[in-house]
């Protein structure tokens, strides 16, 4: 037997030799029913959410929130009930949820450093705001210095698929719908900006080789999940039911942080599959749906994230940019004020990131611990 | 506007820090340039298909390039002369170093086919070969630089190897110090200092030589790992795995006791005076290379908990152990503070791994069937099993103490140990559990056995190894005195039994009754003997045909039971012959088959193990 652990590690409970607790019937049923209501519940109120605060930072942290909390009463099920978790079939069930679990893992991680690059985005705004204080007079150096520090960003919002095409790209139209890497491409036309650096920030933050992929892994925690045989439901009394709903769960909150932050290789094309017949199936539906409607707008086809913030940053970014273009100096009155609001509205994107990317990081690491504590001793 | 450029320029060289170590990671982009100079088709894409259908074409190109960089890399390699004598030839062999990192890796995870996999061979033979030369270069790079510098105590906290240099006074201390801020241009006090461990001042080397350890250390850090994914490292065949671990704990030692610290002074060299920006600019250069360090240290703790693993997972804990300090002392700004939590909490993981795999060696303990005795009741494999690991742990006794301290087991869950005195240590407690498991699996294994003679043959052979094993060694410290007092007891004990359950019988029939003459009359005494004397032949011939195929593998032992044999055997023996003598005077001889001297013979066979296994004592 193995020992489960609290949070600080020491062990809850030392089980050796053979004893074991037997609950009857009756008391099984009613955490099963408990878990799956609870799971119901949270997805229902994480779905009522407006379209603006769908995948923002503080939503992210609910997601992940619910994850954790379901988890951890999914592991109070297996430890009240372990003779049953350890027989067959229960057993091969628990083991194909931990293997799915472990590929969680290595999302976890990638996603540690999809964060990393949005705080470079962050550091290059703040350089940005920085170079637009509205305590200075602002002058051509300033200006060049954020647009210098706009193009980094560019750099740095890139899709890792998009680069080559987007330096392919030579004329384009500076129109409404310009996006940031459009602006990356004019500077790169008009500075001497080395082509090697592109790759600069991407290659320092990921942890992960060159073949690894996020849509890669999601297929594989996917894999051949469906829901219980009534036969396993029989043989494990219905223990194998919150297992799937765990899964599933799983997959879905890997799904979205992938689709939120920036990974290697996400291919958010990739649909996976929730099936329809269970209560908790309906939330998850809508918001998979909504997500799913979010990547193909236009605007948001080729962001790097589909986060909330991140959206926020590539309009304010724009803006500023357009903006600091029509800059003549010395600056006029109204041009002035016009840089104090774009600055303003930076501000408070900026804002945002600062107060939210740190929690959201030591939340995905508490997902991390959550699953590796919750395996049971294989 | 001076202001502005001055800020600008330092922004502009800490991105080209940065980029230095982004670097390597282009270089795979150079080689598939190579390539498609061959061939248009042999694009990035292409390859990764065609190798994997075994394509002849893609791995003629392979081969090609892998030739033409082992002969850019072995003209260094061979040369007797050393590379960064000259500046031109170490950035050669650098960036040769470099193509052939980024080849491998990159080769590593495109296909298994064989050819292939034959030419990776070649490449990461010849990258080792490259790294042993980078190693060497990097030595005598510290000790030339060494020489021509007189290092100075105030800058480092009881180097030995600066015990030479003496200072009296203070203006002594003073000069010595100005010498060193003001660079090569003083006269210097040439004093050769054997630079062997990582402790270098880094202050104190010139600058040049400062890039060169850098860009070496870099490359040798590169050379080593793979980025590897968690499920990747627990899909790894162990042995390969013990190879990355080795290649793990080379590279952070160098990453956290010279890399990172010498990227640390060129940060707060560029960035004097700004803080935020040299904490910023050492942790975006560090990041990568220390979260991929401590992945792979995370990917080993939650990985399989085999007991096999035990003494690489200690390894790999003891390093990172010993590394807390640098993360402390690196790691402390803002910026950086959560790699030092997360090394902290990486490094709990791989106790509670430890932890875990004593549990599971309990399970495997526990759980090891009862099937078929050993033949001759000898040593079982899981007794040999158990204390040669036990014994092989506890030489890492220091650092398993501390594994198990931290999360001590609580004595109520061992209700056998109620009653002794308080162990000294969750190790002990650990260790003596695992005994108590042993025990109980030998004595479940002995009841298979359907001469119970033999049951207790087998728990003296288990029982005696097992405190042979625990005493010369760390082990029976751990498990104390009174413990191995204990169960040198307990043999005894099976051995008396042993005596007692075979020879009782024997023994019984040489009992001479005193008073039993008279009641069966002349004759009747003496055919009673004769048929004692009959029932004790066939029943120690029997005994001793038996017991002869028995095995008591400690030469001692054998001696101990022969011996306390003979003290109770030959005496009654001798005197019930005596007396059968005495009872058929002249005739006596004719029944008597064996003298005294025979038995003793004949007990010397018992326990060669004639018939079963003739194992070896260990």
């Amino acid at each position: 037997m193995s020992a489960m652990m609290d949070d600080q590690g020491s062990s809850v409970m030392f089980i050796r030799g053979n004893q074991v607790h037997s609950m009857d019937g009756s008391s099984l049923e009613l955490e099963l029913e408990t878990f799956q209501r609870q799971v119901t519940l949270r997805f229902l109120e994480l779905a009522a959410v407006g379209n603006d605060d769908l995948l923002s930072l503080a939503w992210m942290r609910k997601l992940l929130d619910i994850f954790i909390l379901c988890q951890d009463e999914l592991r109070m099920i297996f430890f009240n009930h372990r003779a049953q978790v350890m027989k067959p079939p229960m057993d091969r069930i628990v083991s194909d949820f931990f293997e799915r679990c472990v590929k969680a893992l290595d999302l976890c991680n990638a996603v540690r450093d999809g964060i990393e690059q949005i705080k470079q985005c962050q550091r290059l705004l703040e350089i940005v705001l920085c170079a637009l204080d509205q305590k200075r007079i602002i002058g051509e150096g300033q200006c060049r210095r954020a647009k210098k520090a706009l193009a980094d960003l560019a750099n740095c919002m890139f899709d890792d698929k998009e680069s080559s095409a987007y330096m392919a790209l030579r004329n384009r139209s500076f129109g409404r719908n310009t996006t940031i890497k459009d602006l990356y491409q004019i500077h790169n036309q008009n500075s001497n900006y080395q082509h090697r650096s592109v790759g600069h920030f991407r290659s320092l933050s990921w942890s992960v080789s060159r073949n690894w992929s996020a849509a890669k892994q999601l297929q594989a925690i996917g894999n051949s999940l469906c829901p219980p045989k009534s036969n396993d439901l029989v043989a494990t009394n219905g223990l194998a039911m919150p297992v799937y709903t765990m899964s599933s769960v799983l997959l879905f909150v890997m799904w979205a942080l992938v689709a939120a932050i920036p990974c290697q290789d996400r291919r958010l094309q990739l649909h996976i599959l929730i099936p329809r017949q269970f209560p908790w199936s309906a939330p998850l539906l809508s918001l998979h749906e909504r997500i799913m409607e979010d990547s193909k707008k236009k605007e948001r086809k080729n962001a790097c994230g589909l986060l909330r913030e991140i959206q926020q940053i590539e309009k304010c970014a724009r803006v500023i940019n357009e903006l600091v273009d029509t800059l003549q100096f010395p600056l006029a009155e109204e041009k002035g004020e016009e840089v104090r609001q774009r600055v303003q509205d930076l501000s408070h994107v900026l804002e945002a990131l600062k107060d939210g990317l740190d929690p959201l990081e030591r939340q995905v690491r508490e997902v991390f611990h959550v699953i590796v504590r919750g395996r049971v001793g294989t | 506007m001076a202001e502005n450029n001055g800020e600008e320029k330092l922004l502009a060289v800490a991105r080209h820090i940065a980029k230095t170590l982004g670097h390597n990671t282009n270089m795979a982009d150079d080689i598939l340039q190579i390539f498609s100079n061959f061939d248009g088709r042999f694009s990035k894409e292409n390859l990764a298909d065609k190798v994997a259908d075994g394509d002849p074409r893609a791995c003629a190109a392979l081969d090609h390039s892998l030739k033409s960089l082992d002969r850019r890399i072995s003209q260094f390699v061979s040369s007797d002369r050393p590379i960064w004598a000259d500046s031109a030839d170490a950035v050669a062999f650098l960036d040769a170093v470099d193509e052939l990192v980024a080849a491998v890796a990159e080769w590593s995870q495109l296909s298994t086919d064989k050819a292939f996999g034959a030419c990776l061979a070649r490449a990461e033979d010849m990258l080792q070969h490259a790294m042993f030369r980078l190693e060497d270069e990097f030595r005598s790079l510290m000790e030339r630089a060494g020489e021509s510098f007189d290092l100075t105590p105030p800058y480092r906290n009881g180097v030995e190897s600066v015990e030479n240099i003496p200072f009296d006074s203070e203006e002594e201390e003073n000069e010595l110090e100005t010498a060193v801020n003001d660079g090569a241009e003083e006269d210097q006090i040439p004093v050769a200092l054997p630079v062997t461990d990582y402790d270098i001042v880094i202050d104190a080397l010139p600058a040049g030589t400062i890039n060169d350890l850098h860009e070496i250390a870099r490359r040798m850090v590169a050379g080593g790992l793979q980025k590897l994914s968690i499920e990747e490292v627990h899909k790894m065949p162990w042995q390969d795995l013990e190879d990355e671990i080795e290649r793990w704990i080379k590279a952070s030692n160098v990453s956290l006791k010279i890399l990172f610290p010498s990227e640390r002074r060129l940060c707060d060299r560029v960035f004097f005076g700004f803080s935020a920006a040299a904490d910023l600019s050492f942790m975006e250069v560090c990041r990568g290379s220390t979260i991929q360090l401590l992945n792979f240290a995370d990917a080993v703790a939650i990985g399989s908990r085999s007991p096999e693993r035990l003494f690489r997972i200690l390894d790999v804990f003891e390093t990172l152990r010993d590394l807390i300090p640098e993360f402390e002392a690196l790691f402390s700004d803002q910026y950086s503070v959560s790699l030092r939590n997360e090394a902290i909490t990486i490094w709990k993981r791989l106790g509670e791994a430890i932890r875990g795999i004593f549990m599971e060696l309990e399970n495997l303990i526990r759980r090891d069937p009862a099937k078929v005795g050993v033949p001759g009741g000898g040593l079982h494999p899981i007794t040999r099993y158990v204390m040669n690991y036990l014994r092989a742990a506890c030489r890492s006794r220091q650092t398993l103490e501390q594994v198990f301290e931290d999360y001590g087991h609580p004595l109520k869950d061992y209700p056998k140990l109620d009653d002794r005195v308080a162990p000294n240590s969750s190790l002990s407690v650990q260790m003596d559990w695992i005994m108590e498991l042993l025990e109980s699996n030998l004595e479940a294994k002995s009841k298979i056995y359907n001469d119970p003679a033999l049951c207790y043959v087998f728990l003296m052979n288990n029982g005696r190894y097992i405190v042979q094993k625990a005493k010369d060694s760390e082990l029976g410290t751990l498990l104390g005195d009174d413990w191995i007092r204990k169960h040198t007891a307990k043999v005894r004990q099976y051995h008396v039994q042993y005596q007692r359950s075979s020879w009782n019988k024997v023994l019984g029939i040489l009992k001479l009754d005193g008073s039993s003459n008279g009641s069966l009359g002349p004759n009747g005494a003496a055919k009673s003997m004769k048929e004692k004397l009959k029932m004790f032949n066939t029943q120690f011939e029997n005994l001793c045909r038996v017991q002869s195929s028995w095995f008591v593998f400690d030469e001692q032992l054998r001696e101990e039971i022969r011996i306390a044999l003979e003290k109770i055997l030959l005496p009654a023996y001798g005197s019930f012959i005596g007396r059968f003598h005495t009872e058929l005077g002249k005739n006596a001889d004719k029944y008597v088959k064996y003298g005294v001297e025979d038995i003793e013979v004949k007990l010397n066979d018992l326990f060669q193990g004639s018939s079963g296994s003739t194992g070896s004592r260990k």
